[in-house]
């Protein structure tokens, strides 16, 4: 079964990387970078877009719970997007392929990593609602799935060039964690290229810090 | 695990189904509005624009021309003002997308987009030209859709 699931991983990972495939993809030409750090990682992804429709990354993630550090090539494509006069709608495809290695006395031997998963977002100036998961097979460092779903709204729309404010609820789940489901609201500034969020996961104490910039 | 197996297959045969049909394309090289969006999944208020802008009529409803310094300067240097309604454009992160695109273009004097209006506003330098189809391309590049181009008159809120 684990022979099974591997290789079928395997092949999403190629696949992803050969066609394709998180706000992860830019306009053409558009470079970014996206911090994120949470109750279980921090990780750092610089991605380029060659066309509007996908980007191709390098990502790097430290897994504080399992000791271990990921360093894989991260694709991600736009499947769809759903445009309207106020609304906007997308489905990504988001994958990687790397290395997992021990970290913190961890002595584990490196691993080849890979993971997969799907994003999803709609969003008008003033509600915002998104979901994305991931499913990460790193051998003996870890074998995780995590979902996220996010509901938010501005108090007040801004215009171009303005700073924006989100009031956002994140629900967790982790079936790596004992607490698989957690909770934690956070509030997003968002100003020309730079969007930082910061938030505190209610049910395990952990702050939460994001940062995106696009240039 | 199966299901999450399972599903996993199924989002990758979506990615090949999917890819061309993740952002318009388009052949059409004299007018953008029309055949810019597939028929299955457009919503009515979209085709409502398209058509209406096919054909000409409404053309000087939707947002004038927001009036920025720049825009200013560059209108009375004696560009040609254009207005295109954007869809999809809901946060800064389009605005810098269409921005970073646009600016580009060595016939875009001046940019600003509209959040409130949903509106790209250009004014091109004095002499130069951009089809519709370019800016529909354009916007495609950026990860957006162009409703409708109003120009001259109709761009400044005067007839058609």
């Amino acid at each position: 079964m684990t022979a099974v699931r591997t290789a079928l991983l395997l092949t999403l990972g190629c696949l992803i990387s050969m066609v394709t495939l998180a706000r992860p993809v830019s306009y053409a030409g558009g470079w970014t970078v996206i911090e994120e750090s949470d109750r279980q990682s921090s990780s750092a992804l610089v991605h380029y877009t060659p066309s509007p429709t996908m980007s191709l990354g390098f990502k790097t993630e430290v897994n504080r719970d399992s000791d271990f550090a990921l360093y894989s090539v991260h694709p991600t494509f736009l499947a769809k997007r759903w445009f309207g006069t106020d609304y906007q709608g997308n489905l990504y495809f988001h994958g990687g392929i790397g290395v997992a290695s021990g970290i913190n006395d961890n002595p584990q031997s490196d691993q080849m990593a890979i993971y997969g998963g799907v994003m999803a977002d709609w969003e008008t100036r003033s509600l915002f609602v998104g979901y994305r998961n991931r499913y990460l097979e790193a051998g003996h460092h870890a074998n995780q799935f995590m979902q996220v779903f996010r509901a938010g709204f501005a108090p007040y729309e801004g215009d171009s060039g303005d700073l924006h404010t989100w009031m956002i609820l994140e629900i967790d789940h982790r079936t790596s964690d004992p607490d698989s489901v957690t909770a934690t609201p956070l509030v997003r500034f968002f100003k020309g290229p730079l969007l930082v969020e910061a938030g505190y996961n209610l049910t395990v104490n952990q702050p939460l810090f994001n940062f995106t910039y696009r240039f | 695990m199966k299901f999450l197996i399972k599903t996993i297959v199924m989002t990758t045969a979506l990615c090949f189904c999917l890819p061309s049909a993740a952002l318009p394309q388009h052949d059409n090289a004299n007018y953008a509005t029309h055949d810019m969006h597939d028929h299955e999944d457009h919503d009515r208020e979209e085709a409502n624009s398209s058509h209406a802008a096919n054909s000409g009529h409404g053309a000087s409803d939707g947002p004038v021309l927001t009036r920025t310094e720049d825009i200013e300067s560059a209108l009375a240097d004696g560009g040609e003002p254009i207005v295109a309604d954007v869809l999809g454009v809901v946060c800064d992160f389009c605005a810098l997308a269409m921005n970073k695109i646009f600016s580009k273009r060595e016939e875009v004097a001046a940019i600003y987009v509209d959040l409130d209006t949903k509106a790209l506003n250009l004014v091109l330098v004095p002499g130069a030209s951009m089809s519709n189809q370019t800016i529909t391309d354009l916007a495609v590049q950026a990860g957006y859709r162009i409703a409708e181009v109003r120009r001259g008159d109709a761009a400044l809120g005067g007839a058609s």
